[in-house]
């Protein structure tokens, strides 16, 4: 019996120890925070779970008799940095990926409030993060010209882990699927299309593009041609120092008037076929400059013969479009008058396709079909040192329905247009232009005495 | 105590010595084997530490280096192969022309011209090699398209023509006061090239009439002078090579002077005696140089790009070289000689006037990736 009532005294007095310790420390953080000291940290909308439960002394520990102390301090931390944290939370791995230098630092209360916050994570701001991020990260670039949505929403996380990452600049993801998540308008081009400029390949978004914010439109890296000249250097001179310059490059989009910067279905990344890209200006009618664009695609619609590069869409054959020294952006020299004597290497634009020695000699049986006898005809109107005449008074550049592309509608001579009257036989032919009367030639056969 | 010589009889020395005898025409017999003919290991040109451009592969000196059949030098006793009929040989080749695989050698010495096919082993002289279409000194020669063969001959001075399976069927150039030294041909038109007139002479190919006469150009210098090989280019233009002047001149049809490189010297570039010439299709000009004893290679532009040959070397080396031909067919029939690491993408055929290496073939190209 006495061994009983011994176990029953013992019980009762253990219960009631439990009783007035729970008492002794309810009352403790009720008087933190009820009392006139603490109170305003009943704030926050959200608070830290020890907080809310009341629980001060899970990171708090008394250090002196009295509270408060008029001077010093009567509570410390139980731990100090990150170390008190991980006590509740999960620690980071270094080697899981990189750590943000405030994580790997130990530094939580850079970016978190421990008693609370008003949003998610007990952030020391709500709403726009750059508040936090800027009292470490260079606000420069958020006030450029141009700004990056998230980057000017202040939704950093849109973009970036804060903690911890496998990707570079603590990224969400790799920087082209990070791009894409929300430029998903460019998903279905860059894969099905068949040329992809190769920096979205090779690199990523940011070779050309500024990810925060920057001075230029579309947060490109530099100005237009610039920016692509930092690639393609090889264009840089010609687009600055070329004498011929093609007027596309210098407005609006400039490079991206003719080309796609991200993909294309065509070679180059031209935004259509080359000839199309081309007639996009130079076919058409222009009634509002006085100098307008001839209507190319007018001028060879129908037309039974076509310039043989023509024929094959390929305009630059003949034109480079990033500027030329040569008359009409000519890949080669031409001359701009109607009259130009034939000299080495005045027409070489021609004679880099057509036979070089065709206008060499004033005897062949080789180089042309246009002679009298061994009489080079091409040679006795270009070479003619007064008045040598260039190719365009008998033929045309882009298409005709006369046979080597010879101009039945006449070429241009003020305002007059000189008709050329040309028939063929089998070994020659004869010709009545406004030039002269009607003269007959034949290749077998000379029909001049010379 | 040593045993007293003991003399020998008469007829026991004489058994011995028959013996002997025998012994020695055995063993020379034996000697008298297969001779081992082309490179021994690879001979490239340019020599290292320049990445090679170009190999020696064989050499042809005779029907033996085709057919593979040797006649067994000294053999006197029957030993080996007794059917084998004596080797062809090539005895002082001058002009090669090489066709479909077929080559075409000038053999001036004995008069004769040796058709060698290597895709069929087959090594023949001329058919028609008699009569009317005799040859003296046959120089140099040419195939048309038709499968003509056309024959420079200095002695007869005409140029003699045999159809497809060799028979004589014309010559042409009586008359011309001529002494023809070479012949190309383009389209319908056969140009010889006259070194007594240091001209070029151009006839129908079909009916030998004469047409035209180009080469004395409008300025003295660039006359042909004692113009020697002459090849055709690309569209139809004239390579020549003039052994006084030292200088390769480009022609055209109606004589105009189209370029021209080299002169006399022993420079880069420069010929001591320049003698055969053969355009590839690549445009690249091949020049023989009989006194520099090399062939020097030049681009379309006359930009020398290499050069090989030079005497001194074991395998690979010209004497007195005269005639080249350049062909991109038939490289497969010189696999065996080709080193694995290198691709042949031209076979040069050069023919030596003396030495050992009647002809010999190299291959241009470069090494295997």
């Amino acid at each position: 019996m006495i061994i009983w009532k011994v176990i029953y005294r013992l019980a009762v007095y253990c219960s009631l120890s439990l009783i007035v310790f729970s008492f002794f420390t309810n009352t403790a953080a009720a008087s933190c925070l009820t009392g006139a000291c603490h109170q305003e940290l009943q704030s926050f909308t959200r608070l830290h779970e020890p907080v809310a439960e009341g629980e001060c002394l899970s990171c708090h520990e008394s250090v002196a008799k009295e509270h408060p102390l008029k001077k010093g301090k009567s509570f410390k931390l139980v731990a100090a940095g990150a170390a008190l944290c991980v006590e509740c939370h999960d620690s980071f791995d270094p080697n899981v990926g990189k750590l943000h230098p405030a994580v790997a630092d130990g530094e939580c209360l850079v970016c978190h409030n421990p008693h609370g916050g008003n949003k998610t994570g007990l952030l020391r701001a709500a709403g726009d993060l750059k508040v936090i991020c800027f009292e470490c990260h260079n606000a420069e670039p958020f006030a450029q010209q141009f700004v990056h949505g998230p980057a000017a929403a202040g939704v950093c996380l849109e973009c970036h882990m804060p903690h911890q990452s496998k990707h570079k600049n603590l990224l969400i993801s790799d920087s082209k699927s990070l791009c894409l998540r929300c430029h998903a308008d460019l998903v279905a081009g860059l894969e099905n299309s068949a040329v992809i400029h190769a920096p979205i390949n090779n690199s990523d978004c940011s070779a050309c593009h500024e990810v925060h914010g920057g001075a230029f439109a579309h947060l490109l890296k530099a100005d237009g041609p610039k920016l692509c000249f930092s690639c393609h250097e090889e264009l840089a001179d010609k687009y600055k120092k070329s004498k011929t310059k093609h007027t596309a490059l210098y407005k609006d989009d400039r490079c991206g008037n003719c080309h796609s910067p991200h993909f294309s279905e065509y070679a180059s990344l031209l935004s259509e076929l080359e000839s199309e890209t081309c007639l996009r200006c130079h076919g058409k009618d222009d009634f509002k400059r006085s100098r307008a664009l001839r209507n190319i695609r007018t001028e060879i619609a129908g037309k039974e013969h076509l310039h043989a590069p023509l024929a094959d869409g390929k305009c630059s054959a003949c034109h480079d479009p990033h500027g030329s020294d040569f008359y009409r952006l000519l890949v080669n020299a031409y001359p701009e008058n109607f009259y130009a004597p034939y000299r080495k290497g005045t027409y070489a634009f021609c004679l880099d396709c057509h036979e070089e020695n065709l206008l060499r000699f004033p005897e062949t049986s080789i180089y042309t079909s246009f002679r009298d006898g061994k009489h080079n005809l091409h040679y006795t109107h270009v070479a003619d040192s007064r008045k040598g005449r260039t190719c365009r008074a008998c033929h045309q550049a882009h298409a005709s329905n006369g046979p080597k592309l010879v101009n039945e509608e006449g070429a241009s001579f003020g305002n007059w247009r000189i008709p050329l009257h040309l028939e063929l036989t089998e070994t020659g032919g004869s010709c009545s232009p406004g030039c002269h009367r009607r003269i007959s030639y034949d290749r077998e056969n000379p029909v001049t005495e010379r | 105590m040593r045993k007293p010589f003991t003399p020998i009889c008469c007829n026991c020395l004489k058994i011995i010595r028959l013996g002997v005898l025998l012994l020695s025409f055995f063993l020379i017999s034996a000697c008298a084997g297969p001779e081992v003919a082309g490179p021994q290991g690879s001979v490239f040109f340019p020599p290292a530490p320049n990445p090679p451009r170009l190999q020696y592969l064989t050499r042809i000196s005779s029907s033996a280096d085709i057919d593979g059949k040797k006649l067994g030098g000294l053999s006197i006793i029957a030993v080996g192969d007794t059917r084998a009929e004596k080797p062809k040989p090539i005895i002082k080749p001058y002009g090669i022309t090489v066709r479909n695989g077929k080559l075409y050698v000038c053999d001036t010495s004995p008069g004769r011209l040796v058709v060698i096919d290597p895709a069929r082993k087959s090594f023949e002289f001329l058919k028609g090699n008699y009569s009317f279409g005799k040859l003296k000194k046959p120089i140099s020669s040419e195939i048309d398209r038709d499968g003509n063969l056309y024959v420079a001959d200095t002695v007869r001075k005409e140029v003699l023509v045999y159809g497809p399976s060799g028979n004589f069927l014309r010559a042409f150039g009586k008359g011309l006061e001529m002494k023809p030294v070479d012949v190309a041909i383009d389209g319908d038109y056969l140009y010889v090239l006259d070194i007594k007139n240091h001209d070029i002479k151009i006839l129908d190919r079909k009916t030998g009439k004469h047409l035209d006469t180009i080469g004395k150009g409008s300025n003295e210098e660039h006359f042909l002078s004692l113009p020697i090989s002459i090849d055709t280019g690309p569209k139809g233009s004239l390579y020549v090579s003039n052994m006084t002047s030292g200088k390769i001149v480009n022609l055209d049809r109606d004589g105009h002077l189209l370029g021209e490189f080299g002169k006399l010297g022993d420079g880069f570039g420069q010929f001591g005696r320049p003698k055969g010439l053969a355009v590839d299709d690549q445009g690249r000009i091949y020049v023989v140089d009989a006194a520099h004893q090399n062939v020097q290679i030049f681009d379309k532009s006359g930009r020398l790009l290499m050069f090989f040959g030079d005497p001194g070397l074991p395998f690979g080396s010209l004497n007195l070289p005269a005639g080249i031909a350049v062909t991109s067919q038939g490289i497969d029939l010189f696999k065996e000689y080709i080193d694995p690491a290198f691709a042949v993408e031209q076979l040069i055929f050069v023919t030596s006037q003396f030495g050992p290496a009647k002809i010999s073939v190299y291959g241009l190209g470069k090494l295997i990736d």
